[in-house]
């Protein structure tokens, strides 16, 4: 009985499921606080958001592929900015504002700064998969 | 000091994501989120005491 109802929750749930992780992606903690997972919304997004500002305060940079670079020196760029990129709207609202993005190299805290700002993006990608999988029906 | 504090603020931030998104009871999430903070300290320091002996400059 339980089975049959979380099967047919999974076949039904995919369209939903991806509007879920879109969300979850845009902002960090919304894909579970959607789904009424207050708990797991407030810490999962919490990390998020919080070692994001963290990242900015310890002086850490965003990455993004500006037209100067080429060739390996832009694939060098791709990967970190793909990890920024998943801290969702915050990482698109710091680059409209051009925040984030300058390198503070003399500050003590850079690479820790610089750590955390892609960390917060990569658990943001693990948080969103998570909100999918509920939302699919394929975890409770 | 104030790395070590960081890094121990790291390591707690992202073993509790770690422990929320596992599979298993609440118990077990809780018992694998600790361990991951725990191997993230540990690692640092045995790390942290390699790269004391190791003549870089």
């Amino acid at each position: 009985m339980v089975t049959r109802e979380i099967d047919r929750s999974a076949a039904k749930a995919p369209g939903r499921a991806w509007v879920l992780a879109l969300g979850a992606w845009a902002v960090p903690g919304l894909g579970h606080l959607a789904q009424r997972k207050w708990t797991r919304g407030l810490l999962l997004g919490g990390v998020v958001w919080v070692m994001f500002f963290t990242g900015l305060a310890l002086g850490g940079h965003l990455f993004r592929i500006s037209g100067n670079d080429q060739g390996f020196s832009a694939l060098l760029q791709l990967l970190p900015m793909s990890a920024n990129f998943g801290a969702g709207l915050l990482y698109i609202f710091c680059w409209l504002t051009n925040t984030g993005f300058v390198e503070q190299a003399q500050r003590v805290t850079y690479e820790y700064g610089n750590t955390f700002l892609l960390v917060a993006g990569l658990l943001n990608y693990l948080a969103m998969l998570d909100a999918f999988d509920i939302a699919a029906g394929r975890k409770q | 000091m104030r790395h070590l504090l960081w890094m121990a603020l790291f390591a707690s931030l992202t073993a509790v994501v770690f422990g929320v998104v596992a599979k298993g009871s609440e118990r077990q999430r809780l018992i694998y989120g600790l361990k991951v903070f725990a191997e993230f300290i540990v690692i640092a320091f045995i790390l942290g005491w390699i790269l004391y002996f190791l003549p870089l400059h």
